[in-house]
């Protein structure tokens, strides 16, 4: 292909070995045809690029998902960007519907937008990891400070111990004898038992990484925390997939004004509420308390989860909204509760589709009747297994026109309210 | 323990190498916590402080996940930087995308620069490497990078474990031929080289050997073996056009990926002699070929020296035992 006779001049569209099919469909909607690049890896697992066609002075837009092997995946798109930078492309935007790295699910508080910070002091001052309402508190004595998880053995009361004195000192030296009480087998649980100071927060590295390998502009669709678009110090264009989703729920959702939206966990409740405003619903939010709690019956400590709803749903239509699905624990649980509630019908409308994990397994024994998402990561092997439970959304028209705008320099604004399929 | 002393960290997979290191320098590995997601995300936990410490972050990559070894170093790096570290040293013996290290064709990336610029990025104050495949890749970072050499070693294991006065030194390729000069100096012994004429990457097509092996001990020296293709056919054209005595090869990296470990099970290699700075642990038990050479004795000589502010220059010529 040569877009020098392309209908857009001097633009190229890149595919990752992410998402194929929707670099050819945002092709399509933009009448050009995808560059060549050979993507394959060498014997000893090293990511191999080249860029067929040429691409000096021209604007190069790489679509690459965070999906599937999100590392591989990731280290080609800064390889791909690096190869068009050194290959004198003249600018190199990264087109990731779904961004890598900017969820980190072990991590709830990661939402607060000052992560490392709430990170440290939630493992300093509270012993449990989970909880959405950590008051900053004072460094309790050893006696009180629990790790969370029982283990039964004496290592469980070394590494309590161990836990309560970095509760207290903050920064604690390794003396050899509590070297010793270390579990040695299973580094991994224990650290998720008490140690949870340094937890490492991919998401400023991952916009360093991304703007070193040499990206100009980034284009991304919803993302989990909008403050990452500070992360970076080069444009950052966020769609939002609203617009669409609010196009299928007034579409194809019979009666939606009757229907409540529902977030299903409070992170969520401002862009749920965004939908339950733009269409004029109603408004239930899922609330989950994840405390650990001391049981009397033999001293050990248990997380206890409490799902509380608020909101009216009985003989209600409810529809799910969130940003991303990953394992669907969330969104499952959201459903069960919804229908114990009285809900008719529960529908999970879900911007990102990751499917990790049992994610299928669960949603089919679950009481979602309908999932809605989009196709910004690959959705062919999910509409296999999930069949009719599953509709997908077409995002390569927003991408498209994103693109075709940024490149001929207007303004991207219009498609973050208005966009009708 | 002193202020400001020696964090070692390193991975949940490959950490033979940081093992021995840590043995050696009579420092226990710091815990570190890595969980791979179910949506193949890395989250990474530091199970201590390294508040101004000085933190060596020992990564082993060998061939096969090499990206998830690259993003967990990165993690790692970053998680280090934000928590404080007075200074973080990557020891990356074997360096990932070495051999991309130039812009060969139009438009293919220069991997290796990208890896530099990745590392530094995430936070890395100093780079402690193992003969890289090009030493200008040095040049690569702004900050500064200890280039070892497996040399002293490998010098050390031909004088205990071969009948060297017998033996050649010998080059598979035109590019190794001053690393395989220098040991041929260094051992006082003759060199010879294999010119090879390659018609596409991992793949070898014809070989011409300069140079007189006729019944001496070949010893074949390279810096790294990926598929052991070459290495193979150099000993084949060693032992019949050359009428050489018998074959070792000695390289610094086994990648060993693909079927290299089949390749040397039916070549006419006596052995192959590689260092560790590559896992070679679940290659050597279907690979009886296969030795290993500890390099680990170079690598926490120079953590320690790096730390206490001495020169490292020495072990480019000496290996601690």
């Amino acid at each position: 292909m040569s877009s020098d006779n392309s209908p857009v001049r001097n633009l190229v569209i890149l595919g990752g070995s992410s998402h194929p099919r929707l670099t050819d469909a945002i092709c399509a909607n933009l009448n050009i045809s995808p560059a060549e690049a050979s993507l394959h890896k060498f014997k000893n697992g090293e990511t191999s690029v080249t860029i067929v066609n040429s691409v000096r002075d021209k604007d190069v837009y790489i679509v690459q998902s965070g999906s599937g092997r999100v590392n591989d995946n990731l280290v080609e798109l800064l390889i791909l960007i690096s190869a068009c930078k050194t290959a004198s492309a003249k600018k190199v935007t990264v087109v990731t519907p779904l961004f890598p790295y900017s969820r980190q699910p072990d991590i709830p508080y990661t939402k607060t937008g000052a992560p490392l910070v709430a990170a440290k002091a939630n493992s300093l001052n509270t012993p449990s990891q989970f909880t959405f309402e950590s008051v900053p508190g004072t460094p309790r004595s050893s006696g009180k400070c629990d790790t969370g998880v029982s283990l039964a053995t004496a290592a469980s009361n070394a590494l309590k111990q161990s836990a309560s004195v970095s509760s207290l000192g903050g920064v604690v030296r390794p003396a050899m004898a509590r070297e010793d009480s270390w579990v040695p087998e299973a580094p991994v649980r224990e650290i998720n038992n008490g140690y949870k100071q340094w937890i490492a927060q991919s998401g400023t590295l991952i916009a360093q990484l991304l703007t070193c390998a040499g990206a100009d502009h980034i284009i991304t669709m919803d993302l989990h925390d909008p403050q990452f678009q500070g992360f970076f110090d080069i444009p950052v264009d966020n769609l939002y997939g609203k617009p669409i989703l609010q196009n299928y729920i007034t579409s194809y959702i019979p009666d939606y004004q009757d229907a409540v939206i529902v977030s299903p966990d409070a992170g969520g409740a401002k862009r749920a509420t965004a939908i339950a405003d733009g269409l004029g619903m109603a408004f239930a939010l899922i609330h989950k308390e994840r405390r650990k709690t001391k049981s009397f019956v033999n001293g050990q400590t248990r997380q206890i989860a409490n799902t509380m709803l608020v909101g009216d749903v009985a003989g209600k239509v409810c529809l799910i909204v969130d940003d991303l699905l990953d394992t669907a624990n969330t969104v499952t649980r959201a459903a069960k509760l919804l229908k114990d509630q009285g809900a008719i019908k529960v529908y999970a409308i879900i911007t990102h589709g990751v499917f990790s994990g049992e994610a299928i397994e669960r949603i089919k024994a679950s009481a979602i009747d309908k999932i809605v998402t989009t196709n910004s990561t690959p959705q062919i092997e999910h509409l296999k297994s999930l069949g009719s439970k599953l509709e997908v959304l077409d995002v390569a028209r927003i991408f498209a026109e994103a693109i075709r705008r940024i490149h001929n320099g207007e303004s991207v604004s219009m498609l973050f309210d208005y966009f009708t399929i | 323990m002193s202020n400001n002393s020696i964090k070692l960290l390193a991975g949940d997979i490959h950490r033979s190498l940081a093992e021995l290191v840590a043995e050696r320098l009579g420092i226990p590995l710091s815990k570190v916590g890595i969980v791979r997601d179910s949506n193949r995300e890395t989250s990474i936990t530091i199970g201590e402080s390294v508040r101004d410490e000085d933190v060596y972050i020992i990564t082993q990559v060998g061939s096969g996940e090499v990206n998830d070894r690259i993003l967990e170093l990165l993690i790692m790096i970053n998680a280090c930087k934000t928590a404080s570290a007075r200074r973080i040293t990557v020891v990356l013996p074997n360096f990932p995308y070495a051999r991309q290290d130039r812009k060969d064709k139009s438009r293919a990336p220069i991997t290796a620069k990208l890896m530099a610029n990745m590392l530094e990025t995430a936070g890395c104050y100093h780079v402690i490497t193992m003969d890289l495949h090009a030493s200008q890749i040095q040049g690569f970072f702004d900050v500064p990078v200890d280039n070892l050499y497996a040399e002293p070693s490998v010098v050390n294991y031909i004088k205990h474990n071969i009948d060297y006065k017998n033996a050649i030194i010998v080059s598979p390729d035109a590019g190794g031929a001053k690393r395989a000069a220098a040991l041929a100096d260094r051992l006082d012994l003759n060199f010879a080289l294999i010119h090879k004429e390659r018609a596409r990457a991992n793949e070898v097509s014809r070989m011409v050997l300069v140079g007189d092996v006729s019944n001496k001990i070949c010893i074949l020296v390279d810096d790294m073996a990926d598929t052991c293709g070459t290495l193979a056919k150099a000993a084949e054209t060693l032992l019949n056009d050359g009428k050489a005595q018998s074959v070792i090869a000695i390289v610094t990296h086994g990648i060993l990926s693909g079927k290299a470990c089949e390749i040397i099970n039916n070549s006419k290699l006596d052995r192959v002699v590689c260092t560790n700075t590559v896992p070679l642990e679940d290659k050597m038990n279907n690979c009886p070929k296969l030795h290993q050479l500890d390099v680990s004795g170079v690598l926490a000589e120079s953590i320690r020296r790096l730390h206490n502010g001495e020169s490292v220059s020495y072990l480019f010529r000496n290996a601690p035992l």
